[in-house]
């Protein structure tokens, strides 16, 4: 079962970073977003750690939208869905490959992310380099997971980006707070912050979206 | 007191929009029985 | 669902009863419970708030589990229940969010308080919303019936997780919050009570008459392909 998640996974990857823009689009989307957010302050003023750690996560969740949305394209041309889908595995590898896919993206698109926060948004200090990378794992964990059981639900229209934005991101939300808060905190601003609470709620996220999504997933990755 | 009376407008006015598009769909529906009626007459 | 069906024939009943049992609310609204003391008359814009906010989350928890009967049994009746509940808890919701931001500026001269419930409120109805717009979109029935009943699944799996995020959140800015409902007194009570259950029974015949609509569309549109 192993060999065959990494399959897919090897798979995905190949296929969106041979051909095609692959990772540009979300990496040039989030940059872009932080540069014309850093045109909200005047010349001058600092920026708030919890604005750039709000930037840095909005970015990261409009960069997911455009991931996913690539990752379960793939499978609309030439009816290969049909073929994922008679496959010998259980259709929950297939969300846990394209998750950890995704994740992967996710992440090589946070790299570019987050030197643009620090330089466009001024962030001086960052308090515990280990604990951001944790926490960026924690909340990227809970987004992939909703990404993937979501990202196949858009496929086949126009308007597939706009859709899943409206659809994925009022769902996120809880996640973002958290993000947010937790990023605030290692970027300088401590207030008396209850970190571990809000460590908690990305992780309750991530566990029952994952748990929601192994036991919904074949339903929305079906044959239409 | 001008808040109460814009609460009671607003509230009044969305259940009322609701139950006028539900009117405009049942009017729609209405439509399509008659236009069934009529191909249904014609056989 | 037949024309005799037991939700048929009570949305006559619910709608006529409901429109008296809210004439009988305002009785209770306007002459039976007391004047608040602080904040006066324009707390009565409570008895609006706290039922259109309670009906507007049950129906929600209703879009929750027809989706999830829908996913075990494709009965397509659950999918259009999830749907006429989806539409009214979003009307109801999103009117509680109105009433509520009248309040806040009526009552502390902001628009927008960082209340959890108003603001678990606010993101159910971004979720529910989406919900909604991805009905519309969907153009394979068979597609967009199991795609909704998934997401009607996952956003009330969202609602504790908001409402505690929320919550945790507004801990950090303590400004000016006043506890809605808390110390009412017994009429005021009695009257919420009076309100909750009028508008319940208006809501349910809102609820019925819709889901029979969408049954009817369901059959001509049925009948008119063949």
């Amino acid at each position: 079962m192993n060999i065959r998640f990494f399959c897919l996974t090897r798979k995905d990857l190949k296929l969106i970073f041979s051909g095609g823009s692959g990772i540009i689009q979300p990496v040039l989307l989030g940059l872009i977003l932080v540069f014309v957010f850093s045109l909200s302050t005047p010349i001058g003023e600092e920026v708030s750690a919890q604005a750039a750690a709000s930037i840095f996560w909005l970015a990261t969740s409009f960069a997911l939208i455009l991931v996913f949305n690539t990752l379960y394209s793939m499978e609309e041309i030439n009816q290969a869905r049909t073929g994922l889908l008679l496959s010998p595995m259980p259709l929950q590898l297939v969300w846990l490959s394209k998750a950890f896919s995704g994740l992967i993206l996710l992440l090589l698109a946070q790299l570019f992310f987050f030197p643009a926060t620090i330089v466009f948004l001024g962030q001086e200090s960052v308090a515990g380099w280990w604990n951001l990378l944790g926490v960026i794992i924690l909340v990227d964990w809970g987004l992939v997971a909703v990404g993937s059981l979501l990202g196949a639900v858009s496929q086949g229209h126009a308007a597939r980006d706009s859709l899943l934005s409206v659809v994925i991101f009022p769902l996120l939300i809880p996640l973002l707070l958290a993000g947010i808060r937790m990023g605030a905190h290692l970027l300088g601003d401590a207030g008396d912050e209850n970190l571990s609470a809000w460590a908690g709620i990305a992780f309750s996220f991530g566990a029952v979206f994952t748990g929601a999504a192994i036991i919904l997933f074949p339903f929305v990755y079906n044959e239409y | 007191m001008t808040y109460l009376i814009f609460g009671n407008i607003a509230v009044w006015t969305g259940i009322g929009g609701y139950l006028f598009y539900l009117a405009t769909v049942q009017k729609k529906l209405d439509l399509r029985v008659r236009q069934l009626e009529v191909s249904a007459d014609e056989q | 669902m037949s024309d005799n069906s037991i939700i048929t024939r009570s949305i006559p009943a619910l709608a006529i009863t409901g429109a008296v049992g809210l004439v009988v609310a305002q009785y209770f609204i306007w002459v039976y419970a007391p004047v608040e003391a602080t904040m006066g008359i324009l707390q009565k814009i409570f008895y609006f708030h706290l039922p259109l906010a309670w009906w507007g989350l049950i129906s929600f928890f209703v879009v929750f589990c027809s989706s999830l009967v829908f996913l075990i049994s494709k009965n397509p009746f659950m999918d259009r229940l999830s749907q006429s509940a989806a539409e009214v808890g979003l009307l109801f919701s999103g009117l509680a969010l109105a009433t509520g931001t009248l309040w806040a500026r009526a009552a502390w001269n902001i628009w927008w308080t960082w209340d959890p419930r108003l603001s678990t409120t606010l993101v159910m109805w971004f979720i529910y919303a989406g919900y909604l717009v991805l009905r519309q979109s969907i153009d394979n029935p068979h597609k967009m019936r199991a795609v909704c009943a998934v997401l009607g699944v996952v956003a009330f799996l969202n609602v504790p997780l908001v409402f505690l995020s929320a919550r945790m959140w507004r801990s950090i800015h303590p400004a000016v919050f006043g506890s809605r409902g808390g110390g009412l007194e017994p009429e005021m009570m009695t009257t919420v009570l009076v309100c909750i259950a009028a508008w319940g029974i208006l809501t349910a015949g809102i609820l019925f008459y819709r889901v029979r609509q969408l049954d009817l569309k369901d059959r001509i549109r049925n009948l008119f392909i063949f």
